[in-house]
């Protein structure tokens, strides 16, 4: 894959953004043009961050719906929220986890399935892949890391134009030292949550 | 981003927001000045150079407003200092006084105004076009497609500024303000000596008399920098045919995505326009003799569109021109959807249908949310236990405009910026109802004060609560003339919020809105009077607390008794910790702040233990 337009979204708080950079970074560091955007501003306040990044040369930053090769998922909500931004045949990588919205936290509003998700895309994505990526980070030290456990699966199961490896020495270049370990075995716990729902 | 901004060396490679690259753009470019006021999606400009500021070669301010933030740096650069103002577009409304008339006075140390549109209305109240700004006030204007080109246009557009010692327009729009990606860094210059003042008052004060010669020096000005535009190496020209395409800004993404996705780059003629005012009118001119058919390719306002109907006029030149129009509209933002339309409509082909998921519409809403702790939330709950529905209740710009959606329907209507105060006070007195009107510190500074004189001035009858949270929570955290500390430490030179109520007549109540007894009853004592009534609802942000270390360690609310008797409280408070659990109520204690709040309105909850934190 060299060419590919990979939508991200999440709940504000989650550390999409800092994925966004994270995979920028690594493209551009395995020689591949990049360009991505993001919108904030009212979404920090626990509203969905939307981040996008085009890699293999688009000039814009922006996808519109049907556009997306990848869709990472970052929040199980989200990621059925933003389905219409997928292209046929593109790849699904969501976390299989919720983090309520205030309406469901009230009891008002129903959280639709994991199932949903899965139905919906059927028949129309190339693959969809689901891990629980909070419980993988917590097991990694901190829920924080729920978002590079993401990564990794994204990685390991081809989704993205460059290997885990590439993610490894992302983390270790780029993250505060201190954390280092800790997303490398999110990395790791992610990949190999990846790998075991493919096979299965 | 931090410090590669300032020391990046020339040729290193950086991936910078397109806002970081505005600000390595303009350091290139020799800024010595910088003042704002912080607006989405302007802000990571002026937080850049904030973060950066200790030790380094410039100037900065987070100035009262974006009036002040123009004038501030009007003075600086007639004192001979290449300037930088940033702002949202909204704010160049704010700044237009000073606009109109700065052109004529000129900008000897060079001025770049940065104004960061939103097509879209993303995180604004409107989605105006400020390209029509430069119009208006005589600016030559750059539009930025690429983080490279915020970079090169920002460093470009402030020498041009320096050498014809006029402002100069730096019109973004969100997409390119918050786009990611390669930044090729260029040289920083080491001295950068101001242009000594000389005094000449006929050139500098716009009376009439002076004021008639002085604008028809910017007309020539103007013509100068129309042959710079003329010359511009950000407009290019591409392609070959009949069929032509003339774009501006993000927009021009689009087309070449679209042109080269779909095989058609190199089979149609392209002119992309960077430098987009004064208008290159011969450049366009020939390349509208090129073509039997022009499409005009620009977000939001049909600004070249008509520029280039009028030249092809003017010109006598036979073309058809397509603008604005079914697949181009006259809102909101562009797109490759779109612009493929447009482009398979000129060319005759098909469209293809779209192929896309759908998904149900009744998916649970995730709307951004006042946060836990946040002690607007608590401001709202007791001015709804004592007002309910029958104030009419005036909202602002800030975080607290989040007060518009259920439980608390605090925001019955807003204009703009400082509106709250002055636009409750004409309700008020038209209608006879009761008006409350909120506003924040940072926004009470900008432009509420002046409301606020006015109601004092003709004895408005307006209950103004002031959500004091010690910050400019909705833009990021900056500080403002209230603040007590920003990240650099204590601020030392605090302007007195009540001190200045008082100055203007009125004597306010200050409440920590977090005292829920205590709120209630100072607005009751309020509800019983007329005129204009100031409370100060003070505590401060708790993320601007956490991050300058001063938020206090309190342990997290717990559901101790029946949770069937919190349901009142869980619906009319909606803190975002609430949750239920398996049909039960309770509170997340990671999501908990610790305020307190909830506690004082029901028995069924008490703090929790210490540990838990």
């Amino acid at each position: 894959m060299n060419r590919a337009r990979i939508f991200l979204t999440g709940v504000g708080g989650q550390g999409t953004l800092t994925a966004t950079t994270l995979l920028a970074r690594t493209a551009l560091d395995a020689g591949l043009p990049v360009t991505s955007g993001e919108i904030h501003g009212m979404a920090q306040r626990g509203g969905v961050v939307e981040s996008t990044l085009l890699i293999g040369g688009y000039r814009s930053a922006r996808i519109s719906q049907g556009e997306a090769d990848v869709l990472l998922g970052f929040e199980l909500l989200e990621t059925l929220r933003a389905l219409p931004m997928l292209k046929r045949g593109g790849h699904v990588v969501s976390n299989a986890e919720a983090i309520q919205p205030v309406g469901v936290c009230l009891g008002r509003e129903c959280y639709p399935p994991l199932e949903a998700v899965l139905e919906t895309a059927r028949g129309f994505a190339a693959s969809v892949v689901m891990v629980p990526a909070i419980s993988l980070a917590e097991q990694a030290g901190t829920a924080k890391a729920a978002n590079i456990v993401l990564l990794g699966a994204a990685a390991a199961c081809g989704a993205l134009p460059f290997d885990v490896a590439a993610l490894v020495r992302s983390v270790e270049k780029y993250l505060k030292p201190k954390i280092v370990p800790l997303n490398l075995k999110a990395l790791e716990l992610g990949a190999q949550a990846a790998a075991a729902g493919q096979a299965a | 981003m931090g410090k590669e901004l300032l020391t990046a060396a020339a040729g290193e490679t950086l991936l910078l927001l397109g806002n970081e690259a505005i600000v390595r753009g303009t350091l290139e470019g020799g800024v010595r000045f910088v003042t704002c006021y912080p607006g989405t999606p302007s802000s990571e400009v002026p937080d850049a150079f904030f973060r950066l500021s200790q030790g380094a070669p410039y100037y900065f301010e987070y100035s009262v407003n974006e009036k002040v933030a123009l004038e501030v740096a009007g003075g600086a650069t007639l004192a001979g200092l290449p300037c930088l103002v940033t702002m949202k577009h909204v704010g160049v409304n704010v700044a237009a006084d000073p606009l109109m008339t700065l052109a004529y006075v000129s900008a000897p140390g060079g001025l770049v105004l940065l104004s960061a549109d939103d097509p879209g209305c993303h995180s604004s109240q409107n989605e105006q076009d400020n390209r029509l700004y430069a119009r208006l006030g005589g600016l030559p204007c750059f539009e930025p497609a690429t983080a490279q080109e915020c970079k090169d246009m920002a460093r470009d557009a402030l020498a041009l500024s320096r050498e014809l010692e006029t402002p100069v327009l730096l019109r973004t729009t969100t997409r390119i303000n918050h786009v990611r990606g390669p930044v090729v860094a260029g040289e920083l210059p080491r001295d950068v000596a101001p242009k000594p003042f000389v005094k000449n008052p006929a050139r500098f004060v716009p009376l009439p008399a002076s004021a008639r010669p002085m604008h028809e020096r910017l007309l020539g000005v103007l013509e100068v920098a129309r042959e710079k535009a003329e010359a511009s190496p950000y407009n290019t020209e591409r392609g070959q045919g009949a069929i032509g395409f003339v774009c501006s800004g993000v927009a021009r993404n689009y087309l070449s995505d679209v042109l080269a996705e779909d095989g058609l780059e190199g089979t149609v003629r392209v002119l992309e326009l960077g430098m987009t005012y004064p208008l290159p009118e011969n450049r366009i001119a020939e390349f509208l003799g090129k073509c039997r058919t022009v499409v005009i390719v620009e977000e939001l306002e049909p600004v070249l569109e008509n520029e280039i109907r009028a030249l092809a006029q003017k010109r006598g030149i036979s073309v058809a021109i397509i603008g604005k129009g079914e697949h181009l509209p006259r809102r909101g933002e562009y797109a490759t959807t779109n612009v493929r339309a447009a482009v398979n409509a000129v060319l005759g082909r098909e469209t293809p249908a779209a192929d896309t998921l759908a998904v149900p519409g009744d998916l649970p809403k995730r709307p951004p949310n006042l946060c836990a702790g946040c002690p607007h939330r608590a401001a709202y709950y007791a001015v709804r236990e004592v007002f309910g529905d029958d104030a009419v209740y005036s909202s602002d710009i800030g975080c607290y405009t989040l007060g518009f959606l259920p439980p608390f329907r605090a925001a019955d209507f807003l204009l703009c910026m400082g509106s709250s105060i002055s636009a409750g006070a004409g309700f008020a007195r038209a209608s006879g109802k009761p008006v409350v009107a909120f506003i924040g510190d940072s926004t009470f500074f900008h432009s509420g004060i002046t409301g606020l004189i006015d109601a004092v001035a003709y004895n408005h009858d307006i209950l103004v609560v002031i959500l004091d949270n010690r910050t400019t929570a909705m833009t990021g955290h900056q500080p403002n003339p209230g603040v007590d500390t920003t990240i650099f430490g204590e601020n030392p030179n605090p302007v007195d919020l009540q001190a200045l109520i008082r100055a203007c007549g009125i004597e306010p109540v200050k409440v920590n809105p977090l005292n829920h007894k205590a709120t209630v009853a100072a607005l009751q004592a309020f509800a019983a009077q007329k005129g204009p009534r100031v409370l100060v609802a003070e505590y401060p942000c708790p993320i601007h607390a956490r991050r300058v270390g001063q938020a206090k360690k309190t342990p997290p609310a717990r559901v101790v008794g029946d949770p069937e008797t919190c349901l009142a409280v869980r619906d009319n408070l909606a803190c975002p910790a609430f949750a239920m659990e398996a049909g039960v109520f309770t509170i997340n204690e990671e999501q908990c702040d610790g305020c307190m709040y909830c506690v004082q309105l029901s028995a069924a909850i008490k703090p929790g233990k210490k540990e838990a934190r």
